[in-house]
């Protein structure tokens, strides 16, 4: 079920596309061209519209809709390009910007073109020091073709693109954190409603979308939104650039339809070609850190939106994590929610105390080998009391990792308890006495 | 005002970008920590002098972010991701090869100030572990026995004064190839697929290998056991 074509990990069909004048001599900024000098902005947005393209930065939003609910007749407009990527097991905006840069930056123009803004900006997870130097770079061979700048193409519409480094915080990623943070505060989420296409950025209205996103962006305008449905199914069109990590013989990034099955992406020689040495699939986190588990029941489970959903997880930013029967449950709940107490914001009790609860018990229990049944109870108790009531998603995604551990794998907790109990008769408080 | 003076130009370009002078703070605070080396009391209240917000706005930031250092840190600050699925990857692997070579412990400096030590979470290089950053330098493939060959580049980097600052403003990106080189990678270069070496299928009977505690561990932990994470 592979691609005759990608949309957008090009780099597999023409190698040297993040070259300027490779990408220009294939198509690249035509689209923009059209769109400038024949179409209307309101054209466009119905275009993306009609495509189905829908968010691929976690939610799966549909584009188009977003892009309709900007107020009327409301200006200054920004556009902003979620490039935070740091989703533990994510990955494949870090392969555009270094492989085909050129497509997004001609994404994240005619996205502005279609929602009116004069501004945008890419905002980079800081860790994407030279890629970002590179992007800086594209966007600077856009400028000198006259792509950029002020009338562009004597269209009268003007344009700049400008790149902002985070400093390390995956928070940045929520969107209204992100706006925090290229305000030049701490990236702590803000309240919504009002979303940001009413009040975003500077209180303006506001579109943030992710690279992949907005890199299928010059593809729908260039090919129609017929070509583009040909892809994928029918409530999740087109293709996704999925990352896939872990336990497989091939990790990598591999742009595919919507709806392939799990296993295809795992086992197909093309893609992770399996897993290493032969060992079984355990635990398969299909959405990133912050999607329930899945277990080897699920390999024929389709990879898209919908079906990943009916199976009780969700497809997230298309992070697949496959891990082997190696792996103990209880250890990857602690590193996964040792990552979320990491970049917790701190701003919301739940989220703030709660990861930090977790970690200390499960830190105490798994690596320091001191569980007790009770604490069994206490990781229960302390999710619950996380799950609906964090100000912001990554406090609910927080709760993922130990809850799916508990369900899927109570008897690995168990054994800790029964194991610490043989080793060790005296109960070790969780609270540390210095 | 070593900032200014020395970032005049650069420092209004940046500013002229945002509808808010505050909106510059991160960028220039890059640009203090490269000038000042790490970002001193001087620095902070220099930016906040520059972009005219309290210092204590400015402390509260440096404070937020990861990629701040408001102490003095190592000419290279090796960032090595330790999270998932690079923990089950070889990073741990990784950090005891790095720990042993250089002597020291996670956020711990050399005695020579050649080297600070730090786990990170997720570098988005998931597929390249086991994976780490050299001052913001990506340097993916790295394997325990890849160590040496690291760590004698980066001080020869470092000796012919081809370091970089520690805010990235001039990152390069760098791998291991097959055969153990480290060479940089070309930007904007054609696209080669990468070669991967499949493992075999190891026999059915074989017990799972213990990469990582199994959930009858402690036991014999007890002795290796990690510092309480507060
Ligand atoms: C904690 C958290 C982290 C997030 N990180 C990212 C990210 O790194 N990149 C991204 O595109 N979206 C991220 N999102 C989702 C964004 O808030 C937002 O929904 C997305 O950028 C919208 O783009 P899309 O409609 O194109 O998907 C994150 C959300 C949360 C709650
Ligand atoms: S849920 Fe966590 S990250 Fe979100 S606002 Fe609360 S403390 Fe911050
Ligand atoms: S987990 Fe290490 S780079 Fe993603």
């Amino acid at each position: 079920m592979g691609l005759s074509e990608h949309i957008v990990m090009r780099e597999l069909d023409i190698p040297d596309i993040a070259d300027f004048e490779v990408y220009r001599r294939h198509g690249g900024w035509e689209a923009y061209r059209y769109a400038l000098t024949e179409k209307t902005p309101a054209d466009i947005v119905q275009m993306v519209k009609d495509s189905g393209l829908r968010g691929r930065g976690g939610a799966g939003f549909p584009t188009g809709i977003k892009w309709g609910f900007l107020p009327k007749g409301v200006y200054p407009r920004y556009l902003l390009c979620n490039c935070d990527e740091s989703e533990p097991g994510t990955f494949n905006n870090h392969q555009i910007i270094d492989r085909n840069p050129h497509q997004l930056i001609e994404g994240v123009a005619l996205s502005a073109y279609a929602i009116e803004a004069n501004t945008a900006y890419i905002y980079m997870r800081g860790e994407f020091a030279a890629a970002a130097r590179a992007l800086e770079q594209a966007i600077a061979q856009a400028y000198a073709a006259g792509f950029l700048g002020k009338n562009i193409l004597g269209t009268g519409f003007d344009l700049d693109i400008y790149i902002h480094r985070g400093a390390g915080a995956y928070i940045c990623g929520e969107e209204t954190a992100l706006m925090e943070s290229l305000e030049g505060k701490i990236g702590q989420p803000r309240l919504k409603p009002p979303f940001p296409a009413v009040a975003g950025l500077y209180g303006k209205p506001t579109i943030i979308n992710n690279v992949e996103t907005l890199a299928n962006v010059p593809r729908i305008v260039e090919k129609g939104v017929a070509w583009y449905r040909s892809h994928g199914t029918e409530k999740s069109p087109g293709t996704k650039c999925f990352s896939l990590s872990g336990h497989v013989n091939r990790p990598g990034n591999y742009e595919l339809p919507f709806g392939v099955p799990l296993r295809e992406l795992i086992e197909s020689p093309e893609y992770g070609g399996g897993m290493k040495g032969g060992r079984p699939v355990k635990i398969i986190i299909p959405g990133g850190a912050s999607a329930p588990w899945l277990t080897a029941d699920h390999l024929d489970v389709p990879l898209d939106y919908e079906s990943i959903a009916a199976a009780g997880s969700m497809l997230g930013s298309g992070a697949v994590i496959v891990l082997n029967d190696t792996v103990s449950a209880p250890h990857l709940a602690y590193k996964m929610d040792e990552f979320f107490k990491h970049e917790s914001c701190g701003k919301c009790t739940p989220c703030r105390e709660g990861t930090h609860w977790l970690v200390r018990t499960l830190h105490r229990m798994v690596e320091d080998g001191h569980a007790t049944a009770a604490d069994i109870d206490t990781l229960h108790s302390i999710y619950r009391q996380m799950a609906g009531n964090c100000f912001c998603l990554l406090g609910e995604s927080a709760v993922m990792p130990i809850k799916s551990a508990l369900q899927l794998f109570p008897s690995e907790f168990e054994a800790l308890v029964k194991r610490s109990g043989k080793s060790n008769g005296h109960h070790i408080p969780l609270v540390a006495h210095h | 005002m070593k900032l200014l003076e020395t970032h005049r130009a650069e420092i209004e370009t940046i500013v002229a970008r945002y509808a808010s002078k505050r909106s510059a703070v991160l960028p220039l605070l890059y640009l203090a920590q490269d000038t000042y080396g790490y970002l001193t009391d001087e620095a902070i209240r220099e930016v906040a002098t520059i972009l005219e917000l309290p210092p204590t706005d400015v402390y509260e930031v440096v404070g937020f972010y990861t990629l701040f250092y408001n102490r003095p840190v190592g000419t290279w600050v090796l960032q090595v991701c330790d999270d998932v699925p690079c923990c089950y990857c070889g990073a741990e692997e990784l950090i005891a090869a790095l720990k042993q070579t250089l002597g020291i412990s996670e956020d711990e400096t050399t005695p020579d100030g050649m080297f600070t030590l730090q786990r990170v979470k997720c570098l988005a290089a998931c597929d390249r572990a086991p994976v780490l950053q050299a001052n913001l330098d990506y340097v993916y493939d790295v394997t325990p026995d890849r160590v040496q060959t690291l760590l004698n580049d980066l001080r020869a980097r470092a000796a012919e004064a081809r370091k970089r600052g520690v805010s990235g403003r001039f990152a390069e990106d760098y791998e291991f190839t097959r055969d153990g080189r480290l060479v940089q990678i070309e930007r904007f270069a054609p696209y080669r697929p990468r070669e991967f070496v499949i493992e075999p299928p190891a026999p059915v009977s074989s017990p799972p290998p213990s990469v990582v505690p199994e959930a009858d561990a402690g036991l014999d932990r007890a002795d290796t056991r990690k510092a309480s994470p507060l």
